[in-house]
């Protein structure tokens, strides 16, 4: 999950503090425009200028290869040193198909179906009307050993396929371009057979080596899993691929001397780097405002029909609606089309960037194209800045740190929630300022952000930092102690010291969702749960997926926070005995509704009464893997817990072979959906 | 044989290539040299294993032939750039009686010492280490596996050439150079029948329930020359067969590189050990040590045979 650092980051991170330093100078970047110019420009190699035409001769090979290394990924299920159920097992052949099944040596995500949706702990998305209809869940990004011109891509599905939504590809440009996107009838369960998934793809003659699968889950069953990725593409020769990197390398370099230049105004210096765009634009923008400003009302009187409705004259136009309607109607807008309202006259400019429309900012679905000029351009126009969400932008150095810094300095004052999941442009410094910056947060996660950050963000009640395993930890909090009302902490795969959790959470009385998965390894979770039951008794959720080491006596302590409404303790414990824990957990917390035990191996068969008989408020609740269930104990808890929605009891291997039959009728019967391990059950 | 090699070197080649290169794998010479470079490896020196595999499961009626697998053995092989991997397996029978299959834990592991061996953070100088992750990577199983058993490893470290060894138990190796012993590997054992063992209990049970650390395995590191045999076998092979025995065949075989050669040494080896075993009269190693330790006993140890040999080719 390292930050994949091109050789070109010295000449980027040099083009970016330069565009930073001069604000007004600096090419006001014009968010579609930008979308706009960047389609012609990777599609445009082979289009104009005649230096870019590949000789006959250079026709390259086909050539099909296996994916070399994960670069990046969301989520994933098993935890970082494992081999089993993690986005390492997608380097390489496939190792299971054609066979069909839940197999370890897969790549699977953490979530699936629409049930963490329907959890305590979900979360809103800010600015929902920027996502595209099929929403991204997670992502895997994978690069392969050779540049190829991509003509097939084929993954390995080998358990509930169909979460593939969005295929990318990285270009040599720096450009991520949309290879196939799914419709929504794409997403619709497929049957339950192994399947090598290879859409068809978009024509293209980019090159690339990289490659970002999307996933959704909304329609699966049960976790997906795949087995390997083949790319498979015509090579290109080296000499081609040589003469578009210093391409790039010239472009990137004259970036910097053309904001000093300063003649010209903003377009005209945008044009200016742009080398083979043709220039007739500027020509259209010029000549079509001289047309609408002054030729207009001639041209429609000179073609005037014979009816009289069509004369501009008289009517009401949509100008002419008051100020707070008409930002009414923009809020509901998304961001790349608030942008374009921007260009169409003068007022509908100054309404589309007043601040009130950028009190949410959603970068999330912008990941490819979102830059450090972005931020410098929102900046200038989110004076009113609460809620935030930057996850999954900069992967490729495109934001820089400094640029990050500035904007949170400038705008985090009034943030109430900070979103920076899988943020690579965080490091030791970003985290500082949001510490400083952020007061304010109630939520935040954070991928290892530098501690400035944090210092002014006093008033931040979400901070949501997943993400960010790095060695160093990044998160070495001491300015995050300075958040004192935080509500919602998510610090999923999130690498930080103990000691500034502990903190945290003394400090942080209010917390009410705390997400620590994949933590268990550097924290002692034990500590954690004497303290949340001490100081954080308003927690409602409670994630501690995989955390090995907690004991009895944390599960003790945990079932102290009696609001409790989720608490997932998959694969915690191990095989020690839960004791009284359980029991005291289910009597104190009447309003558990969502209980994860997977392969909490030391549960007994008393524990499992004790569910029936007390958790009478349970939706959804995971029994994977644990050897003492028996069909009987199934039917208690099925008869006992009205509100069940999701029982999971794959791997539960007491359960026989002849009583899925069963399973599937009291399925049915309950209507509860209950998983297990037969493949081929009707359900 | 030589395709498993081959393919390994060509794994082994892509991940070898990172990203700042991009440039010259990129060019026309860079597939080419696919299968230039290929040829040209097999050309030059390099230590590695000439290996073969050869075992009987104890109850040959009930167990049906699975690779990789004899009875309640494992064993497996594997290859990287750096180094050759060996290892063998023995699951303690014990467990049967609760309902638990023996042979799932010990072939869990060899599997998965197999696949470690391709990650990245494979260190060929460790072969305590690959145990270690194996045993952890147990229990991030969904599927809950059960039982215990004993490993035995060796790493060829090609740049070395040293071999690194770990031994938990009473599996074990021997290393033979002009005809004489150089290396052998010590039983470890609590009492007698009851080797240090890798386990993993059924919830509730873990007090009673024998259990070692991987850190408790023996480990050695000796350096080897052209022509060394390997034989690296469980306990069905050290029980049964007298060294002297051991040592007279597998003399004639230094300096191999025949493998089919090697695999008639090694199928004999492994008939030699099932047919003394099944032999109630023949005083075995194992009955001499069970009169040691006050037990009458006479006769061979039936148990599942895995025979591992191995030489070392430059």
């Amino acid at each position: 999950m390292s930050l994949l650092a091109l050789a070109q980051a010295s000449t980027s991170a040099s083009a970016s503090t330069s565009s930073s330093s001069d604000t007004e100078l600096d090419a006001q970047v014009d968010f579609s425009t930008m979308l706009m110019h960047r389609q012609r420009e990777y599609s445009g190699w082979f289009g104009c200028g005649t230096k870019m035409q590949p000789e006959p001769t250079d026709q390259g090979y086909y050539l099909e290869q296996y994916v070399l290394g994960v670069l990046d990924f969301s989520s994933q299920y098993g935890i970082e040193y494992s081999i089993s159920y993690t986005a390492a097992n997608v380097v390489g052949r496939p190792s299971k198909f054609p066979a069909y099944g839940d197999y370890p040596e897969t790549f699977t995500m953490r979530t699936y179906g629409d049930w963490w949706q329907r959890a305590p702990s979900a979360t809103q998305e800010i600015q929902p009307q920027n996502l595209p209809k099929l929403a991204t869940h997670d992502y895997i990004v994978v690069y392969f050993e050779d540049y190829v011109v991509p003509t097939e891509v084929a993954i390995f599905e080998t358990f509930n396929p169909g979460a593939v939504i969005r295929i990318w590809a990285y270009g040599l440009t720096k450009h991520w371009t949309c290879l196939w996107e799914a419709l929504d009838t794409d997403l619709a369960p497929t049957s339950r057979n192994s399947r090598r998934f290879a859409p068809p793809l978009l024509k293209t003659t980019m090159i690339t080596k990289t490659l970002r699968i999307d996933f959704n889950h909304s329609q699966l069953n049960y976790y997906t899993e795949i087995d390997a990725i083949m790319l498979c593409g015509r090579t290109v020769s080296g000499r081609l691929i040589q003469s578009i990197l210093e391409e790039q390398a010239r472009v990137y370099k004259s970036h910097s001397p053309l904001s000093k230049m300063g003649t010209g105004g903003p377009i005209s210096c945008k044009l200016r780097t742009l080398k083979f765009k043709p220039n007739c634009r500027e020509k259209n923008d010029t000549s079509l405002h001289e047309f609408i400003s002054n030729d207009l009302g001639k041209f429609l009187l000179d073609n005037r029909q014979e009816d009289q409705l069509d004369t501009p004259a008289c009517g009401m136009c949509v100008t002419d609606l008051p100020f707070e309607i008409l930002l009414k109607i923009l809020s509901y807008l998304d961001l790349q089309s608030l942008f374009s309202v921007g260009r169409v006259s003068r007022t509908f400019y100054d309404i589309s960037t007043h601040p009130l429309l950028y009190a949410e900012l959603n970068l999330k679905p912008y990941w490819p194209v979102a830059s450090s000029e972005l931020l410098c351009t929102l900046a200038r126009r989110a004076t009113m800045l609460r809620k935030l969400d930057l996850s999954w932008c900069g992967g490729f150095n495109e934001i820089s740190p400094t640029e990050f810094k500035k904007f949170l300095t400038q705008r985090g004052d009034n943030l109430t929630h900070l979103r920076l999941n899988s943020c690579k442009f965080l490091n030791a410094s970003c985290i500082e300022n949001v510490g400083i910056v952020c007061d304010n947060l109630i939520g935040m996660s954070a991928i290892p952000i530098v501690q400035s950050f944090f210092f002014n963000l006093l008033l931040l009640s979400e901070l949501s930092l997943r993400n960010c395993a790095t060695d160093p930890p990044l998160l070495n909090f001491s300015c995050l102690a300075n958040l004192k009302n935080l509500e919602r902490l998510d610090l999923f795969q999130t690498a930080f010291d103990t000691e500034l959790l502990l903190s945290m959470l003394e400090g942080n009385r209010k917390l009410k969702h705390l997400n620590l998965a994949f933590c268990g390894v550097s924290v002692n979770m034990d500590d954690v749960a004497d303290h949340l039951a001490t100081y954080n008794t308003q927690l409602i959720s409670l994630d501690l997926w995989k955390a090995h080491f907690l004991s009895a006596r944390g599960l003790l302590a945990i079932s102290r926070c009696r609001q409790l409404e989720e608490l997932d303790l998959g694969w915690c414990l191990r095989e020690a005995s839960l004791g009284d824990g359980l029991f005291q957990l289910l009597s104190n917390c009447p309003k558990l509704r969502k209980l994860f035990l997977s392969a909490v191996r030391g549960t007994t068969e008393r524990d499992l009464l004790h569910i029936a008989t007390l958790g009478k408020n349970l939706e959804q609740l995971d029994l994977m893997g644990i050897l003492n269930i028996t069909h009987e104990r199934v039917f208690d808890i099925l008869v006992h817990c009205p509100k069940l929605q999701l029982l999971d009891l794959s791997f539960c291997d007491n359960i026989m072979e002849r009583d899925f039959d069963l399973l599937a009728e009291w399925s049915r019967q309950f209507k509860v959906d209950i998983k297990s391990s037969r493949i081929f059950d009707t359900r | 044989m030589h395709s498993l090699h081959w393919t390994s070197r060509m794994i082994s080649r892509a991940l070898r290539s990172s990203f700042s290169t991009l440039l010259e794998s990129a060019t026309g010479a860079g597939a080419a040299s696919k299968v230039g470079e290929g040829a040209l490896k097999s050309a030059s020196p390099r230590p590695h294993f000439v290996s073969v595999v050869c075992g009987f499961a104890k109850d040959n009626l009930r167990h049906k032939y699975k690779p990789g697998k004899y009875g309640e053995d494992s064993w497996f092989k594997a290859s990287t750039e750096q180094a050759d991997v060996m290892g063998v397996a023995d699951g303690v029978g014990g467990w049967r009686s609760y309902g638990i299959d023996p042979g799932e834990f010990s072939s869990f592991l060899m599997r998965t010492c197999e696949r470690l061996v391709q990650c990245s953070h494979f260190n060929p100088q460790r072969p305590v280490n690959l145990l270690a992750y194996s045993y952890c990577e147990l229990m991030e199983q969904k599927k809950p596996i059960l039982g215990s058993s004993t490993a035995c490893v060796l790493i060829l470290n090609r740049e070395t050439k040293t071999v690194h060894t770990a031994n938990i138990g009473d599996s074990g190796f021997m290393v033979v150079r002009q005809g004489e012993v150089v290396h052998k590997s010590e039983e470890q054992q609590h009492y007698f029948n009851t080797p240090f063992q890798l386990s993993l209990p059924p919830p509730g049970h873990g007090p009673n329930v024998l259990s070692d650390s991987p850190e408790s395995a023996d480990t050695m590191s000796f350096p080897v020359e052209d022509g060394d045999v390997i034989l690296i076998a469980t306990d069905g092979v050290f029980d049964n067969v007298p060294e002297a025995l051991l040592l007279d065949v597998l003399r004639d075989v230094e300096g191999e590189r025949d493998s089919v050669k090697l695999q008639m040494t090694a199928n004999t080896l492994a008939l030699m050990a099932r047919t003394l075993s099944l032999n109630s009269e023949f005083l075995s190693p194992f009955a001499l040590s069970a009169r040691r330790n006050n037990i009458q006993a006479r006769g061979g140890k039936p148990d599942d045979i895995t025979v591992v040999l191995a030489t070392v080719a430059m």
